[in-house]
């Protein structure tokens, strides 16, 4: 192969951490709701759907994109809570498979709503005006966008880590992960926290979604491959880790920024190879504790 | 489900075989064959679902890969009709014992996920980097009307009824795997797994082997779809191929030896039904399934059962206690 100049390798670093803050996002509320519920959300790529036309919705009646995002966390996220609290709650303690297969029938069912709603084709989602620049540093040009991307991931996961970390009901929600029978005895509700803990990861869901739709536009069929993405970032990553999210979301985004820019035919493959790769040489994901797989 | 749900004597399959023949009279030759392949795709399926209780999300991968195995073999090598099939078998076993190699070891839902991820991979190598072998979007065409003993199975009767005779060879086979040892294994598993590791048995091993053998079928139902559509969609491997027979399995009611052909029967007949009325048929079989997940997870044969179970012990206490 030809040399390739270093910054357009820098580019593609670039643009995979971009994409990869996307699934870092995603990711870390399919591993909060998993680590905390037990539950494997097959229906996290469609509320990132849903996150993605409810900014497409708030933005054409508001015309403020941040307000948007915003509010696609908040709306997705109550969806979230109302659906956990209503179907999810009747099938703890029974069969583990239970709610894997009602996330799943939500996720056939809810794309066909959306279809019913707004049609079969997508809509698009413009850039802020503030984020349309592009930023020159030395020889590489920067989308304006994509900066912001990295940014506000990179804000979302502190503040989720210091609420997780510092905040009362963020030590509540760690308890609960390591042994909610113990928290109920203390005299929580932990029905409350699940429920909670749901709307956030969902909530996450959105804003990833949300995040990524001025780039791909709102479709409704956008969910499966973003639920594949979060699955292949799960496995990559280790169940239930907050860390293996994050390293295993920016990871795959550099492997899919990468191929898609060497072998674009194979930029969908990419990710499911480095899967099976890393299932291969550390079958527990990078950060997966032993044994929880 | 404490009480053995497979039918002692042969005679539920004889039934069944009696049923069939008179399929075509009642509905549609087409959906009666679409019912055949796809019943056959779902006991493979309940095996490992229902009897073993281990959840695959990627039986698209095996269904596809026979589909595709088959359809090459019949357009690119002119393969007779068994050889096609037996290809159409093998390959998805063969991939079977890769996925298996690699992730049966894990718990459920990590199976689960890892199984529809690799069905994706495949899904997109026959989409894109695979399409001077496959035609990528537009699938495999031109495959040519195959025969048997000179008999073409061009005609919807005589496709059907080879179809129904590979049917029945397999509802008997199914029948035969799960009163074998290996059949009481593979529930005893289901039941509690620690149990059986206790006693000695490898449970991973029998899990490979599970997941194997469903393979077999579902490739054998990819292959036998390729003979009757003579032409392999995309959509063979696509996710909601795998998930359709989550939802017809869960359905008829996993763990249950009719519960495939009941659930590809209902939900085929709703499919079509729904499809009349509105072209999002999705929305309402989705909503279908999540009812059922809620309020009958033991699907129509295994609530059918637990009544039946019910009443005659009700019936038996009356008996004690005259």
């Amino acid at each position: 192969m030809a040399e390739i100049p270093w910054n357009i390798i820098a580019m593609q670093v670039f643009f995979g951490i971009a994409l990869g803050c996307i699934f870092v996002l995603l990711s870390s509320g399919m591993s909060i709701i998993f680590g905390l519920l037990d539950v494997v959300n097959f229906a996290h790529g469609t509320f990132a759907m849903l996150g993605a036309y409810a900014v497409f919705v708030v933005v054409s009646l508001t015309g403020n994109f941040f307000v948007g995002l915003l509010s696609a966390v908040v709306i997705v996220g109550c969806v979230g809570m109302i659906l956990e609290f209503f179907l999810l709650k009747p099938l703890y303690g029974k069969d583990p498979l239970l709610p894997l297969l009602l996330t799943f029938g939500l996720s056939v069912a809810i794309p066909d709503l959306i279809k019913i709603i707004f049609g079969l084709i997508g809509k698009p989602v413009s850039y802020p005006d503030t984020l349309s620049h592009a930023v020159t540093l030395g020889p590489m040009i920067l989308p304006g966008y994509r900066i912001f991307i990295i940014l506000f991931t990179l804000v979302t996961i502190i503040s989720l880590w210091l609420f997780l970390k510092k905040s009362d009901l963020g030590m509540i929600i760690r308890a609960s992960t390591r042994d909610s029978l113990m928290v109920q005895t203390l005299g929580i509700n932990v029905s409350r926290i699940w429920t909670i803990g749901f709307g956030l990861g969902v909530g996450l869901a959105a804003l990833a979604g949300a995040i990524a739709a001025p780039m791909m536009s709102a479709t409704p069929d956008m969910g499966v491959d973003m639920t594949m993405t979060a699955f292949v970032v799960t496995v990559v990553g280790g169940l239930g880790s907050l860390g293996g999210a994050i390293v295993g979301g920016l990871l795959i985004g550099l492997v899919v920024a990468f191929t898609a820019f060497f072998a674009g035919e194979y930029s969908s493959v990419s990710m499911f190879f480095c899967m099976a790769l890393i299932l291969l040489v550390r079958p527990r994901g990078l950060f997966g504790e032993q044994g929880r797989e | 489900m404490a009480h053995d749900s497979t039918p002692q004597k042969p005679i539920v399959v004889y039934g069944t075989i009696f049923v069939l023949l008179f399929l075509p009279l009642i509905i549609s030759t087409p959906l009666a064959t679409e019912i055949l392949i796809w019943t056959i795709f779902g006991m493979g399926f309940n095996l490992l679902l229902g009897y073993t209780g281990v959840l695959s999300f990627g039986h698209a991968a095996y269904f596809g890969l026979g589909a595709y195995s088959a359809g090459l073999a019949f357009r690119n090598l002119e393969a007779s009709l068994p050889v096609g099939i037996a290809l159409g078998v093998l390959a998805p076993m063969l991939l079977a014992c890769l996925i298996g190699a690699l992730a049966i070891r894990k718990r459920g839902v990590y199976f689960a996920m890892i199984s529809l991820a690799f069905a994706q991979m495949l899904y997109f190598l026959a989409l894109s980097p695979l399409k001077h072998i496959t035609r990528g979007e537009d699938g495999l065409t031109q495959i040519p009307t195959m025969a048997i003993f000179s008999l073409s199975l061009g005609k919807p009767l005589p496709l059907y009824y080879f179809i129904m005779m590979t049917t029945s060879v397999m509802l008997f086979a199914t029948w035969r795997i799960l009163q074998s040892p290996f059949g009481k294994l593979l529930q005893a598993f289901r039941e509690n797994e620690e149990r059986a590791k206790a006693c000695g048995y490898n449970t991973t091993l029998v899990k490979f082997f599970s997941l194997v053998i469903s393979a077999f079928y579902a490739g054998l139902a990819g292959a036998l779809n390729t003979v009757y559509l003579g032409y392999v969609p995309l959509t063979t491997l696509f996710w909601l191929t795998s998930g359709t027979m989550v939802m017809m399995t869960i359905l008829g009611g996993k763990g249950t030896f009719l519960g495939p052909l009941v659930g590809v029967g209902v939900f085929l007949f709703l499919q079509n039904t729904i499809s009349l009325f509105t072209p999002r048929w999705e929305l309402f079989v989705g909503a279908i399934f999540v009812a059922i997940i809620l309020l009958f997870p033991a699907g129509i044969m295994g609530t059918l059962e637990e009544k039946i179970a019910a009443f005659r012990l009700k019936r038996e206490a009356k008996l004690v206690k005259e």
